[in-house]
């Protein structure tokens, strides 16, 4: 369980973080949507201990502050940032990190031998990192978050700049993790990820936490209608509405409909009418 | 301490794969020390040195042994300091000069005769572990011994004169047994007339000389100055390898200055700050790593040193507490290097130029004893020059324990200091990102 409760961060004059609290539950995945600038990584520095806020408190598992460094140890990171050596090997890199976390001796090669393959690696494992892909570099970083076997995991933008197959792969890894009961910590621009993989999410703007809710809901209370667009012999029709089915069998009940399409409301829709602007226009 | 060992090994593997880092640190060195000290002539340097420098005492202080130094002065094998014999002793013990010749009272008189009496009389004070040198020298005075000798019986009349002078001694001396008196007189009647028929022939001094082959031209005692220290470099090679060493030191300083900003920029310094373990783990491993390369590099180039290129210092345990003092200083220059910009080209541009200054006013690029005395002085401020005069000084200067207090003291305050102040502004920095 990670508890953030009333974070404040400013630098200077800027707030990045502006009174920010959440309760993250035991085995949720929660998704923290957001723009460039929005505050997301002021927040997850914060929840791992390495800024202290200006005022609130973090609470990990019941425990206490991350800055306590046994508290930490329940936290698995992986930034968005690569944070692997590229000049080691991926299982060099393991169990260099596994060391660092306290892992010893047969327990540390267990864990070595285990990340390797969940994160499908194992094959290479003893090549220089700077000769895998793209998608198996972000799949390792992946693993070295795993290697001390946390129960929360923090993933920033865990997907970018990978291949769709490799996105792919790196979410059934999620969907592994969540079956295996670990809290997760969902940072991510892509909505379409966010609404795949999370039950939660939370949206921020200029270090403000604007809603957050299960998907479904933010969407029902914020995301607006739907909108069904017909093609008829007379032209283009677009029909907001909260019963698209009915739009659509009246609309065939007039005749002349030739094509029709309806774009439900998503979380993009949510960002837009919580704050006037596209998440991705940042 | 194993999350540091665990650092430390980390980043020493990193630097070995790393080509450009592992060539600034072991092989460039390494190339300036072989080229710099085959360029000075690498072990001749020492052999080609014109002269021995010796320092002689006149006790004598006659005509006679002011020529035999003058004699000895106008050759190319001594340089010769005329001093007292208190002076000329320390001057052996410290190994600024190879031996000193004590030209005994009675010396000058003992010159002059050649067919009685005692030889003129020497003492040569030397290091006893230097056999080779001390015979070297004791055969030079020897040549100028028999030199003076062949001169004083190639003068006829000179040594009529000594004859007449032997047979007046002779015939009032009266321990002499007549037998004894009357052999004698006939020699010295002989040896008259000899003389008197040689004086006909201008070429005759060389076959005198040869029937003198017999005679003492001067005897030598020696004098042992035990715990003699040289103050020279035996070879070029003396002092390119600590300034080679010392390019080491700055390779390695300036890319591990770097690492740290590279694990800053690369986003892994923020997953091992996010580690179980103390801000002081992740720099005291980088510390370590760096600590460890610059004593494996310095390690290294003296061995090449020992066995391929004939180093042979004063002191191996001086030596290793300048190398780990230099160590010291150069990991704390490193750090605060690191914490002087936020990335790597900022630090790498950053940190060798302040290093290369460091290095030009410390003695890393030129010796020390080359520079003038305004740049010496300036050059106090650089960790350079302490890392060079203390290796410097276990390596050919000859430095005592006391005398290497203070370049390593310095060096290890220097270290500290820094170390200190930029994990301060790591730390300053790193919380406010």
């Amino acid at each position: 369980m990670l508890i953030l409760k009333n974070l404040r961060k400013t630098f200077g004059e800027i707030c990045a973080v502006d009174d920010l609290s959440l309760e993250i539950k035991r085995g949720e995945v929660f998704g923290l949507l957001g723009p460039n600038g929005a505050g997301k990584t002021t927040t997850v520095n914060m929840a791992v201990g390495l800024l202290k806020p200006d005022q609130g408190t973090v609470e990990i598992e019941g425990l206490g502050s991350p800055t306590r460094p046994h508290v930490r140890a329940r936290i698995g990171i992986a930034p968005q940032a690569l944070a692997i050596y590229e000049d080691l090997t991926g299982e060099e890199n393991l169990k260099f990190f596994g060391t660092i976390q306290g892992l010893r001796g047969r327990h540390l090669s267990e864990r070595v031998k285990w990340a390797l393959d969940f994160v499908d690696i194992f094959e290479r494992r003893g090549d220089r990192v700077k000769t895998y892909s793209g998608g198996m570099k972000r799949r390792l970083n992946l693993a070295v978050a795993l290697i001390h076997d946390p129960p929360i995991l923090l993933l920033d933008e865990p997907t970018v700049g990978v291949d769709p197959q490799s996105r792919n792969s790196i979410f059934e890894k999620i969907e592994v993790m969540r079956r295996e009961g670990r809290t997760i910590v969902y940072t991510t621009h892509y909505m379409e990820e966010a609404q795949r993989l999370c039950d939660r999410v939370g949206i921020m703007d200029r270090g403000r936490l604007l809603a957050m809710d299960r998907v479904r809901s933010l969407i029902a209370a914020h995301g607006g209608r739907s909108t069904v667009i017909a093609s008829k012999d007379d032209g283009e029709v677009k029909i907001e509405t909260d019963d698209p089915l009915g739009v659509l069998l009246n609309l065939r009940k007039s005749g002349g409909m030739t094509d029709f399409r309806v774009d439900s409301p998503n979380l993009e829709g949510v960002f837009l009418n919580l704050t006037g602007r596209h998440l991705r226009d940042e | 301490m194993r999350e540091i060992a665990a650092m430390a090994l980390k980043d020493l593997r990193i630097l070995l794969r790393d080509r450009s880092g592992f060539f600034f640190t072991l092989v460039w060195p390494l190339l300036i020390a072989v080229f710099f000290g085959v360029m000075f002539g690498g072990n001749r340097a020492s052999e080609q040195a014109s002269a021995i420098d010796i320092a002689v005492v006149d006790e004598d202080k006659t005509a006679g042994s002011q020529e035999f130094i003058e004699a000895l002065d106008s050759g190319n094998e001594f340089s010769i300091s005329v001093l007292d014999r208190e002076q000329a002793f320390d001057a052996v013990k410290r190994r600024d000069a190879v031996a000193y010749v004590v030209l005994k009272p009675g010396f000058g008189e003992a010159s002059r005769r050649v067919f009685w009496g005692e030889p003129p009389q020497v003492e040569l004070g030397i290091d006893p572990a230097r056999g080779a040198a001390a015979a070297m020298v004791e055969g030079i005075l020897m040549k100028y011994a028999s030199e003076r000798m062949g001169q004083a019986i190639s003068d006829q009349n000179a040594q009529r004169e000594n004859i007449r002078s032997a047979r007046e001694i002779l015939a009032e001396d009266e321990d002499v047994t007549p037998e004894v008196r009357a052999n004698l007189g006939r020699l010295f009647a002989d040896l008259d007339r000899f003389m008197a028929e040689e004086a006909a022939y201008t070429d005759s001094a060389d076959t005198i000389q040869s029937g003198m082959s017999g005679l003492e031209p001067i005897r030598v005692e020696r004098t042992d100055v035990a715990g003699a220290v040289y103050r020279g470099p035996r070879s070029a090679y003396a002092i390119t390898f600590p300034q080679g060493v010392i390019w080491g030191l700055i390779g390695t300083a300036a890319g591990f200055a770097v690492s740290i900003v590279v694990e800053r920029t690369r986003g892994t310094l923020f997953r091992l700050q996010t580690a179980p373990i103390s801000r002081t783990s992740v720099l005291g491993g980088k510390a370590l790593a760096c600590f460890i390369s610059i004593i494996l590099m310095s390690i290294f180039l003296y061995v090449l040193a020992f066995f391929i290129f004939g180093l042979r210092p004063v002191s191996f345990p001086l030596l290793a507490l300048a190398v780990v003092s230099s160590a010291v200083g150069f990991v704390g220059v490193m750090m605060l290097l690191a914490v002087s910009g936020k990335t790597e080209q900022a630090v790498g541009g950053i940190g060798w130029a302040v290093l290369i200054v460091m290095s030009m006013l410390g003695g890393g690029m030129i010796p020390l004893f080359f520079m003038p005395s305004w740049m010496r002085t300036i050059g106090t401020f650089s960790p350079v020059k302490w890392s060079v005069l203390a290796m410097e000084g276990a390596v050919w200067r000859g430095f005592s324990f006391v005398e290497m207090l203070k370049p390593c003291g310095i060096l290890v305050g220097v270290g500290v200091i820094c170390f200190a102040l930029g994990v301060r502004v790591f730390d300053w920095t790193t919380r406010a990102d």
